[in-house]
């Protein structure tokens, strides 16, 4: 898997964000660098719910900071509304971020332990110098009593209500596009689902278009229309959701599910599907980067790195030995 | 967050408070001169015209210690601010910028700290002239270094914070965030170094009065007054002592002050051992017949005494377990699985106390003081924690951790633990474990660890093995294999698994029994296969259903639990979880529900109003199951916030 | 790779201090001709003095002839005493060294199983006296210890001298009796704050995971503390020792005065009262090459502590 290319790059109108040949570079000590993101690409179109999961180190909480040009990229392009953000500076990225509002997986960390609710969450109107308070408002939308939660400060409250509030603050701003980075993954189960359900709720009526990033498959799905799975920071395979589940075709995608506990209907044990560790991202493996841990890799593999291909209707992926026959168009 | 500071910390406000006051107000107050000689008898004691006595020249010592007070203060105070309006803005600056401007200010930081602060201060007090104004820009710069250090160091560790990075997002410049997000959270530790600094500060002026360096005669010193003291220490010792004890508690009040306000940013503190021991109060227990079995916890209780009361963590659980038998244990965070496991094992906190029983063979473990508490762990019972990447100490390789059991319990040679410890490895799927022996766990990856974690759980072959959520910090990948070569290692070794987690799918696939916690009690047990497909406890039900699920349609409205979790420190009588329940009646606010069953299959719970319907699955049982009776009121589930308005 | 990279840094750094001090001396008022010739000096003696000590030279110049002296070894010649710094500063170091480093085992000999203990029954009374303890010993100035100290035990009970140095060339023990009391004055303080440190570190330690899981594999509490949780509580105790070492040197002067010892803290003081720049330029070598040494060490005994800060 981990395949590079565009082909599944939409020609649409209605195409809010275009991201093509994202990578994104850290220091690794020692003079070099690791490659977080690698060539991705993805399109987002309005009012839709992209998911990306991947587990750790698969690059995908890079490439949705990268979205946000914190820190740009090392090199593609990320173009919102036909506007490219890796071509600004200064005052008009902090202009366009307005549209582009992001929330983190630490619901405790995410917010100043100094301020209090009202002042986090009108931080951004006051950045911008906007009429009107509007804090109660979102506040209320979020699920919180501002009667009663707009002057306390954030340790007193749990971690899903800190979530909330994480939302608020990005709410406020009316932005096009919200980047969740693992909004749930630090909450109990109880309270991920009222997070779930409040973001499906925030969506429909403010009409966002929303990137959701989890490393939990059941997670993305239940909230996603597109899947996009990466694995050491390539794509491996971009399909909805349901036909996703149903009917996995990259190696990668089957053993994630396989892996799920009461997930893998139909599939063989997952410990059939994958093995081992995943690579160092210092150094990943040559074409492929599943290879090495693929039980169909072959020496094509590692020679040569698959490109992004359709294999169904709206069903994208990057593997020279897909579980599906390829020509499986319904 | 906000603690009680304590008496030290007032009166140490206080006395700073009123040697400021008496500085400022030196002039005032009805005092002889500080420089009239024989003012009194020379080298008398204290009497009520010289409360304090007098000097040699028969100078009133205290009018000399309040005059001293001015200087000490004077500096003290000016030269840390001084130092904290330089080096701070230089320290955020570097720890919030990073790159070029932390390297240029940091290089030009260590020059400064490697530049001999005597010289620096023996020459421009000696030849610029020691006026209380150069002895505090001497002493003040000379702080510069360490401010900058401290401040770039508290900036770093909130610079990282994603509500910085929020901050960003929302378009916000940086000088806003610099004051908005960063300055108000560095301000506490500086305000604690401020205070510590002046401590520093008012000694270093003493040791330049000492040496004839600070502010000269005729002003008086603290220091200066007692180099003058040392020579009368035998026959007038009070001239010596009053000033040493006028300096000794102004810095010592600085120094308090400045650890109180720094204890207040920092974590709980609590050694290795137990502070006290006392018996946790709970309804005595009844009689119960010890069983032939391998575990058995009988009403175990593990209380903590907190100021804002009495937090039942574990609250009256029994079970059994049998060898070759996998027990799992599941609840939400604060449910009190974890501790219960760490109340079995005897690891508890020191703030803590227990009650209860735990029978290992028949043994009762709450009964074995420490020593033979110890013979009992790591030798019959093994431990597995969560998070592999603490789990395991960072500064000793692998082997040295892997062979320690071995050699402390088994007594074996280095060369037999070496040997045992690598086939233990490879038993454990570790590939190449020879050389892995000789690796520190940073070296290796998550899942690596967590092999090596359970390698040492397993190497004196324990009886029971206890794993508290072995999987959550793993990806889902390498989660599948570590459950299934627990799942191996119970089968090979015949042992008992108690399996913890919050997770119920995990552990539906792998465990024998199960034991749902809420709120420190066991709210359901049985067969895993049949709590997992017809749960009997509303609590259980909506577990199962609010984890989203594979199977689901896209953008299926989740089942939510309202509200959250109760507080242990005041729990309500009756059912804790009647607040959050759809089925609650008015029984369940007054009688705490029992553990009881329904048949004979094992499967019991804590409820009035169980579940009764039997289905396949629970996605599909759950349509079928009863209404609310008439009457009950569900008022959070009425909530719209909870719901999808789609 | 990195300890070559570490090296240059600091010896960057010990030449900007050595030229910065240089420097300042320079810039102060005041001049050794004036210190030789006294005031009434004429005109020509002066001229023909500033000619013979190379003093018309400019700054930089006199700099860099003064460096290349140094490497090889040359640390001048004093212009007051017209005797080789490099000797005076060699007869005088040996006293500073051994009262840091008796300082530092008294120090350290007394914090390590305090702050141990302390931290194994933290909050329990012997923590409670360590911390009142270090606070008090925390809060009395050097001086005023020292002052006691010398009350005590040289006036009253007259166990140790009050002041003098017997080197330890002369007779090893007179030469310890000598260094006791001000070793024990110095390390006072510093054992206070070791103690603490180690203290605090170790309770944040034994907070760890990997702690309970030694306690749940049967070990005992002193193979825990001493063999699991110590090194990996070291980190802090080792950064205060360097900076503390690297400050002390020359800046035990008030111990020197107090108690006597002829050590360089002394001579950087009378040398600058005198305008002997040379001398003081000398101590200022040491007081650096002190600094740049302890900061290397610290560097490789973080490595030896610490694995993980090896790769880094």
């Amino acid at each position: 898997m981990a395949g590079s290319g565009k082909a599944h790059l939409r020609p649409r109108d209605d195409v809010l964000l275009r991201v093509e040949d994202l990578v994104v570079e850290f220091p690794a000590g020692r003079g070099r660098t690791v490659r977080a993101v690698s060539g991705v690409s993805f399109d987002l179109a309005r009012g839709e719910t992209l998911g990306i999961v991947g587990e750790s180190g698969c690059g995908k909480s890079s490439a949705a900071r990268a979205l946000v040009q914190l820190p740009p990229p090392r090199s593609g392009s990320v173009r919102l509304d036909g506007v490219e953000l890796t071509a600004l500076r200064g005052d008009a990225l902090r202009l366009v971020r307005q549209r582009l509002q992001m929330i983190f997986q630490d619901p405790v960390s995410s917010l100043n332990p100094r301020r209090r609710v009202r002042d986090i969450v009108g931080e951004g109107p006051r950045v911008w110098r906007l009429p009107g308070d509007r804090v109660d408002e979102v506040l209320e939308a979020v699920g919180l009593d501002p009667a009663t939660a707009a002057e306390r400060r954030s340790h007193e409250f749990s971690g899903g209500q800190c979530q909330r509030i994480s939302i608020a603050r990005a709410l406020i701003l009316d932005p096009e596009v919200v980047i969740c980075d693992e909004p749930v993954s630090a909450l109990d189960v109880s309270v991920q689902a009222q997070i779930l359900n409040l973001l499906e709720d925030l969506k429909a009526r403010y009409r966002l278009t929303l990137v959701f990033i989890a490393h939990d498959l059941a997670v993305v799905k239940n909230v996603s229309d597109r899947i996009m799975v990466m694995y050491l920071g390539k794509v491996c395979e971009l399909a909805p959701g349901a036909d996703l589940i149903a009917r996995p075709a990259h190696p990668y995608t089957r053993a994630l599910i396989a892996s799920i506990p009461g997930g893998g209907s139909g599939l063989p044990p997952a410990d059939t599907l994958i093995s081992g560790e995943p690579p160092s991202p210092v150094s990943p493996p040559s074409g492929c980067r599943f290879r090495t841990r693929c039980p169909s890799a072959a020496a094509r593999c590692a020679a040569e790195e698959p490109q992004i291909r359709q294999v169904g209707d709206d069903h994208w992926l990057a593997c020279h030995y897909p579980a599906l026959p390829v020509s499986s168009k319904e | 967050m906000r603690r009680r500071l304590g008496l030290g910390f007032c009166l140490a406000v206080g006395w700073i408070g009123l040697v400021l006051l008496a500085a400022l107000l030196a002039d005032l107050l009805p005092l002889a001169r500080y420089d009239e000689t024989l003012a009194g008898p020379p080298r008398s004691g204290p009497s009520l015209a010289h409360p304090f006595g007098t000097d040699g020249l028969g100078r009133d010592v205290l009018s000399r210690v309040v005059h001293g007070a001015r200087v000490s203060l004077g500096v003290g105070i000016g030269a840390v601010l001084l130092g904290l309006g330089v080096g701070a803005p230089l320290g955020i600056l570097a720890g919030y910028r990073r790159r070029a401007t932390d390297a240029v200010i940091m290089a030009v930081n260590d020059v400064a700290q490697a530049f001999p602060a005597l010289v620096f201060a023996l020459a421009v007090v000696a030849f610029a002239g020691a006026s209380l104004r150069n002895v505090l820009i001497v002493l003040g710069v000379l702080g510069i270094p360490s401010w900058v250090r401290l401040i770039r160091g508290a900036t770093l560790t909130f610079a990282e914070r994603e509500f910085v990075l929020a901050a960003r997002v929302l378009g916000a410049r940086d000088r806003r965030i610099l004051w908005r997000e960063i300055v108000p959270n560095v301000a506490v530790p500086a305000a604690s170094y401020a205070f510590i600094g002046m401590a520093v500060v008012v000694v270093a002026e003493g040791s330049l009065a000492f040496l004839g360096l600070s502010v000269q005669a005729p002003t008086p010193t603290w220091g200066g007054l007692i180099n003058e003291g040392r020579t009368l220490m035998e026959d007038a010792p009070h001239v010596v002592l009053a000033p040493s004890i006028a300096m000794f508690l102004t810095v010592l009040s600085f120094n308090l002050v400045g650890d109180r306000l720094r204890a207040m940013t920092d974590v709980r503190e609590s050694g290795l051992e137990p502070v006290r021991q006392a018996v946790a109060a709970g309804p005595p227990a009844a009689a119960h017949p010890v069983r032939d079995t391998l575990l058995q916890v009988e009403e175990l209780r593990t209380h903590f005494v907190t100021p804002r009361g009495v937090v039942k963590a574990v609250d009256g659980v029994s079970f059994t377990l049998d060898r070759g038998r996998t027990l799992a244990i599941v609840g939400e965070s604060g449910s009190g699985k974890s501790m219960l496991i760490r109340s079995v094992l005897g690891l508890l906190p020191g703030s803590s106390v227990r009650d209860g029983h735990v029978y290992l063979s028949g043994d009762d473990l709450t009964t074995h003081g420490p020593a033979e508490m110890r013979s009992v762990l790591g030798r019959r019972l093994g431990t597995v924690f969560q998070d592999p990447m603490t789990a395991l100490n960072p500064v000793r390789t692998i082997g040295t951790q892997v062979m320690e059991p071995l050699r402390v319990h088994l007594r074996m040679s280095r060369r037999q633990a070496r040997d045992e410890a690598a086939r233990l490895l490879a038993s454990v799927g570790i590939p190449d474990p020879v050389r892995v022996l000789r690796r520190y766990p940073h070296q290796l990856s998550g899942g690596m660890r967590q092999r090596v974690t359970i390698a040492m759980a397993l190497s004196c072959r324990p009886d029971v093995l206890f794993a508290d959520e072995p999987t959550t910090a793993l990806d889902v990948t390498i989660q599948d294999q570590v459950l299934r070569l627990l799942h191996r290692q119970r089968e090979e070794r015949d042992m008992a698994v108690v399996l913890v987690s919050h997770d119920l799918s995990v552990v539906a696939r792998w465990a024998d029994e199960v034991i749902v916690m809420y709120a420190g009690k066991v709210v359901e047990r049985g067969p895993a296969a049949q709590v997992f497909a017809r749960p009997r406890m509303p609590y259980t039900e909506a577990l199962l259903r609010a984890a989203p699920r594979l199977t689901d349609p896209v953008h299926h409205e989740l089942r939510v639990i309202p509200g959250r979790p109760p507080d242990l420190a005041g729990l309500p009588a009756g059912c804790a979880f009647r607040a959050r329940c759809g089925y609650a009646q008015e029984r369940c606010a007054i009688e705490t529900p029992p553990l009881s069953a329904q048949d004979g299959d094992g499967h019991r719970q804590a409820c009035w109003f169980p579940l009764e319907v039997a289905g396949p699955d629970p996605a599909t049982a759950a349509q079928l199951t009863r209404p609310p009776a008439a009457g009950a009121p569900a008022p959070e589930n009425a909530s719209g916030v909870e719901s999808r308005g789609r | 790779m990195i300890v070559v990279h570490r090296l240059v840094r600091l010896l960057v750094v010990l030449v900007v201090v050595t030229f910065l001090s240089f420097a300042l001396l320079n810039l102060l008022p005041g001049d050794p001709v004036t210190q030789i010739l006294g005031l009434s000096a004429t005109e020509e003696a002066r001229a023909q003095l500033v000619r013979e000590l190379g003093l018309d030279q400019p700054l930089l110049v006199r700099y860099l002839d003064w460096l290349g002296g140094l490497l090889g070894g040359d640390f001048g010649t004093s212009y007051i005493t017209r005797m080789p710094v490099g000797g005076e500063l060699a007869g005088r170091l040996p006293v500073t060294l051994e009262l840091l480093v008796a300082a530092q085992i008294v120090a350290l000999g007394l914090a390590i199983p305090v702050g141990v203990a302390a931290a194994r029954r933290a909050g329990r009374a012997l923590d409670q006296a360590l911390t009142a303890l270090s606070f008090a010993l925390l809060s009395t100035p050097v001086f005023v210890l020292g002052v006691l100290l010398i009350l005590v035990f040289a006036v009253t009970w007259q166990v140790v001298p009050a002041t003098g140095w017997t080197p330890i060339t002369l007779d090893l023990g007179w030469n310890l009796t000598s260094v006791v009391l001000p070793a024990i004055t110095l390390g006072c303080g510093q054992f206070a704050v070791y103690a603490r440190l180690l203290r605090t570190d170790l309770i944040a330690t034994l907070q760890e995971d990997y702690i309970t899981l030694a306690r749940a594999r049967g070990l005992s509490p002193r193979r825990i503390l001493w063999r699991h949780a110590l090194r990996p509580s070291a980190i802090s105790l080792i950064t205060a020792i360097g900076l503390n070492l690297g400050a002390l040197i020359g800046g035990t002067v008030i111990i020197e005065t107090l108690f006597g010892l002829p050590g360089v803290g002394r001579l950087i003081v009378d040398s600058i009262f005198s305008r002997d720049y040379l001398t003081v330029q000398g101590g200022v070598v040491l007081i650096s090459v002190g600094y740049v040494v302890v900061n290397f060490a610290v560097d490789l005994v973080y490595a030896a502590v610490d694995p993980r800060i090896r790769r880094a």
